[in-house]
């Protein structure tokens, strides 16, 4: 490897790393401002370094071509679209029902359904259809194939969750157990097609290894997860039993407890108005 | 609720989650007479991967996390230095496991390009997972806003 290929190395990584991971690593910071911050300036400027730092993201496969790990960044831009969809809709629906606060026009909610259903038909158009994020010509996104899967099967298994959480913890939930189960279905339908119907670009045998390699991510993020949480709770536990125990204090004396009696009496018994 | 029944619930609660897995899995044999497409080898590595990287990642968070737990307690260094080792212990795991051999690593030539891609799989996962989550917690509010108000206390009669 001659000097100038090390150059070109050194190049690509540090291009990746200010204009992916650093990207990268700006949206949750901008989050945490936006979120702990109780000044209206601060909070703008962690929503705006977010946003920048969405965006930053979204284009890296133009500006650091070299970078694999890009690809993260053109599905971000691909999925955006229909997410964003997704998500408005069930806010509109949710918010022009029955809330306390902040309630919107009943006309909404089927502007929500329309939105809703027209994200689902743009995710299912990214498998069946043109819309298949790809990051070469005829190249599917691999991080496509660990989103989709992924999202198919929680959102099948938690609204399935759900829908029996509803009908045995709530009281006289059936009917809205049953719009969960048919969430679940509908989950659960794009899988079986998936598994036994081709894509333009997506064949079903692509689908079920990622399928089953998604089962195996999700334990994984599981387990890790859980072990996690086990030793930052075992880390307090023991620093929480080192520590001293408080120093106790004397029992009231008879005028204290005369004050308190006192107290107490000037604040019940309704006698007088 | 009583103790038995709470235990029922979560039993079904949980048999419910992994239900639409377990009807898939059904399916797949009924019609393929076995799991077609399933790699044990590759499904092996992805767990660990995915293990040892929401570990770190999520011990770091957490790091983080206890940095404001001490800011009511006078900022004792003992859990941050615990939570600090910890995190410590899954970077040093991961980059030890990868470097054993091809057994967790990927496709990826280096125990570094294995690192930075378990890293970006991991973020993809759980946008994957975060995506899930709004969608049935978004529906489920839907669901129960879109209903008829409900009467929860009768008015005291005179």
């Amino acid at each position: 490897m001659n000097i100038h290929t090390v150059r070109g190395v050194m190049d690509e990584m540090l291009q990746a790393l200010l204009l992916f991971w650093l990207p990268v690593s700006v949206v949750p910071f901008g989050v945490w401002i936006f979120l702990s911050s109780s000044n209206d300036q601060r909070k703008t400027f962690g929503r705006f370094l977010a946003f920048v730092g969405i965006v930053m993201i979204c284009i890296s496969p133009w500006t650091v071509p070299s970078s694999p790990s890009t690809a993260a960044g053109h599905l971000l831009g691909a999925i955006i679209g229909p997410a964003v969809l997704i998500l408005l809709g069930i806010y509109l629906v949710s918010f022009s029902g029955h809330v306390p606060v902040g309630r919107l026009p009943r006309s909404d909610r089927k502007l929500g359904m329309i939105l809703s259903f027209v994200g689902f038909a743009w995710f299912a158009g990214m498998h069946w259809w043109i819309l298949t994020p790809q990051i070469a010509s005829g190249k599917v996104n691999d991080y496509w194939f660990v989103f989709w899967p992924t999202f198919l099967l929680l959102t099948s298994c938690l609204s399935s969750c759900a829908a029996i959480a509803s009908l045995t913890i709530g009281d006289n939930r059936k009917t809205e157990s049953n719009y969960m189960f048919m969430l679940s279905g509908l989950g659960f339908l794009i899988i079986f097609l998936g598994l036994n119907v081709d894509g333009p670009l997506i064949t079903t045998d692509d689908f079920r290894e990622h399928l089953w390699l998604s089962v195996a991510d999700l334990a994984g993020i599981a387990v890790g997860g859980l072990l996690s949480v086990m030793v930052f709770a075992l880390v307090i536990f023991v620093y929480e039993k080192t520590l001293p125990l408080p120093a106790t204090i004397e029992a009231p004396q008879a005028a204290e407890l005369e004050q308190v009696a006192n107290v107490i009496a000037s604040h019940i018994g309704g006698g007088v108005e | 609720m009583s103790g038995s029944r709470l235990a029922v619930t979560w039993r079904m609660m949980v048999l419910a989650f992994v239900l639409p897995l377990l009807l898939i899995l059904a399916v797949e044999i009924t019609l393929s007479s076995g799991i077609e497409g399933f790699d044990g080898d590759e499904a092996f590595t992805r767990f660990a991967n995915a293990t040892l990287t929401s570990y770190t990642l999520l011990s770091l968070l957490l790091l983080g996390n206890l940095f404001f737990y001490g800011e009511s307690r006078n900022r004792p260094m003992a859990p941050l230095v615990g939570m600090f080792c910890a995190s410590l212990l899954g970077v040093g795991a991961t980059f030890f496991f990868i470097n054993q051999g091809p057994m967790l690593l990927e496709d990826n030539g280096s125990a570094q390009a294995q690192v930075f891609y378990n890293i970006v799989h991991m973020l993809v996962s759980a946008g994957a997972v975060a995506f899930a989550v709004c969608v049935s917690l978004g529906s489920m509010f839907s669901a129960i806003t879109s209903q008829k108000r409900r009467i929860n206390f009768t008015s005291e009669e005179e």
